[in-house]
């Protein structure tokens, strides 16, 4: 079944056109890499889906509702959830009150007791309850990412858009994140994962969208868009055309 | 010996008794009574500054005109129209919630400096309508305004500014311990990313400027009827900063902090501005602000968490500094078995 559906999306910023007429579908229980070089549109699509950009045109369409126009808390309310590039925890909050804060917007009326149980759950899922009353400043980078993980589990999406959730983290730390997308996946949780980590993401995906200049390039299985002559063009370059398609996007 | 958790509310409680009682001293001298329930007044003003710049992190500069609108609302209706005082103060409340409601809304998407300087142009304006509009608000000679009720005595009006003080204190330290006090921390931290946790942050950012321009509003309404004479000056950039600077010397992100700050700085800057040492007389005037300026100096410089917060922590440990204090406690403990 169809849970988003990204029809025709434009946006321009001032006379630059970012994401030229993108149209895709995402089922339930989906993980789907995006990729495309940098500057592509990845983190200009991944804002146009959860409310931060309205697009010039187009339109998004979640569980058969429109949220193209709604505003970002109201795209998370509906069951989309986000990480960013970069990670941005409450830095003066405890893990705890990081973790209770999409609890309470979600659940207005739920007992603070019952959603503090539920995030100590959360923690001891991702391994880091040790640190639930330490102020997330004090956390290393790795334990943020963990963290912002946790937020969005605390949210309980539905699709699930993770920004390089690999980029700048340790061997061992990366594995831990591969885990958890893999477990939250089987437990009915689409993902769109954006990332240069090509080794990672071509396989942890079952399927990759590509992004370059705005536009969707390619759009299929791992396997088949590794060797599409687009891809390895927007990756290494129309000089590099006539090289070997094996490897080629895979090692970029 | 009381138990830490315990000791918070025991010292609250000394510290409400003390000024309760304080008038059995104070009220011998009708300068000190008034000096103690400006000192009051001040430490409301600090404290809701304090909520909705250090807690939910709008840094205004509009404090002050919200508590002029509330002041000259409630003395403009009753010169006008004859609108008793506690009418006209609860209008001039109402009224501050209002502008607060629409500045909220002007400064949604404005941040840090923008913010900043939005509210000090709309401070201006207002305090210049105020100025030159005198045929009305009485200009740069003032506005007078009737007590608050016949025959009041200054121990009633350390009293009512004392309960004004605490009532709002109470408000506040429940609002920030609530849900709504941990989206405006979330929002202070990122804006951005409490929108995608599912925070409103439109309205939450909305909601703390109507709450705390209707607190002040209140506060400066109820304390110029009894002053008795209001002039534009009260909303100029002068005493806004003199508000931030309390605040700042008393914890920026400590409602009691600011509070506890503003008191003793208020009283302080009192006291020094005629001092005795060794039978030699000095009158400080101007000097004692420079003082004053020295100290802010040095807060920001080296105890960015302000003078006072620091050790109602350290006497008082919250929760989470107690449960971090004792999980590391226990860590250790562990590591040196």
């Amino acid at each position: 079944m169809i849970q988003l559906d990204v029809r025709n999306i434009c946006k321009n910023f001032g006379g630059m056109q970012a994401l030229k007429d993108v149209s895709f579908s995402v089922c339930n229980n989906e993980l789907i890499g995006l990729i495309g070089p940098n500057g592509a549109g990845k983190t200009t699509l991944t804002n146009v889906l959860d409310g931060v950009h309205k697009p010039a045109s187009g339109q998004v369409w979640f569980n058969a509702q429109r949220v193209d126009a709604l505003p970002p808390y109201e795209v998370a309310r509906r069951g989309i959830g986000r990480t960013f590039q970069i990670t941005r925890p409450f830095l003066r909050m405890t893990v705890l009150e990081n973790m209770l804060v999409p609890a309470m917007a979600l659940h207005p009326t739920a007992r603070k007791r019952e959603l503090r149980r539920r995030a100590l759950e959360v923690l001891v899922f991702l391994t880091i309850e040790r640190l639930a009353d330490e102020y997330a400043r004090s956390l290393s980078g790795g334990q943020q990412k963990l963290l912002e993980l946790g937020r969005l589990l605390m949210l309980d999406p539905q699709l699930i858009i993770l920004d390089e959730p690999f980029a700048g983290v340790h061997p061992k730390l990366r594995e831990t994140i591969s885990q958890f997308i893999t477990t939250v996946n089987e437990q009915g949780k689409a993902f769109i994962i954006i990332s240069h980590e090509m080794e990672t993401i071509f396989t942890l995906s079952r399927r990759l969208l590509v992004l370059h200049w705005g536009q969707l390039i390619a759009d299929g299985p791992p396997e088949v868009v590794r060797k599409d002559p687009a891809v390895i063009q927007a990756y290494l370059g129309a000089e590099e055309k006539a090289r070997p398609a094996a490897g080629g996007a895979g090692n970029a | 010996m009381i138990p830490r958790p315990d000791r918070r509310w025991a010292a609250t409680g000394a510290l409400i008794a003390l000024l309760a009682i304080a008038p059995l001293y104070l009220s011998q001298n009708t300068y000190r009574m008034s000096v103690v329930t400006g000192a009051f007044f001040y430490a409301i003003l600090a404290s809701s500054w304090v909520l909705l710049a250090g807690i939910a992190g709008q840094f205004s500069f509009a404090h002050m005109a919200m508590m002029g609108i509330g002041a000259y609302t409630s003395g403009l209706l009753g010169r006008e129209l004859g609108t008793p005082p506690l009418v006209g103060i609860i209008l001039g409340m109402l009224l501050a919630g209002v502008v607060g409601l629409v500045i909220g809304f002007l400064c949604l998407r404005l941040r840090r400096a923008y913010l900043a300087l939005f509210t000090i142009a709309f401070s201006e304006i207002l305090r210049l309508i105020l100025l030159t509009e005198f045929q009305y608000t009485g200009g740069a000679n003032g506005l007078r305004l009737a007590p608050l009720y016949k025959d009041i005595t200054p121990v009633a009006g350390y009293y009512i500014t004392l309960a004004l003080l605490l009532g709002a204190m109470a408000l506040m330290y429940g609002l920030a311990g609530s849900r709504f006090g941990l989206f405006m921390r979330a929002m202070r931290e990122d804006q951005d990313a409490a929108a995608a946790m599912g925070v409103n942050v439109v309205r939450y950012k909305i909601m703390i400027f109507v709450v705390t321009s209707m607190i002040v509003g209140l506060a400066g309404a109820t304390f110029y009827h009894q002053v008795g004479i209001l002039t534009p000056n009260t909303m100029e950039l002068l005493q806004m900063s003199l508000v931030i600077a309390m605040a700042i010397i008393g914890g920026i992100e400590s409602l009691l902090g600011a509070a506890v700050g503003a008191l003793v700085t208020r009283i302080g800057l009192e006291l020094l501005r005629e001092i005795n040492i060794f039978g030699l007389h000095i009158e400080l005037g101007s000097w004692r602000y420079a003082a004053f300026g020295l100290l802010l100096m040095f807060t920001l410089r080296f105890a960015q968490n302000g003078l006072f917060y620091p050790i109602i922590n350290r006497l008082f440990p919250q929760r989470v500094q107690r449960a971090l204090m004792t999980k590391r406690g226990e860590r250790s403990e562990r590591g040196a078995s």
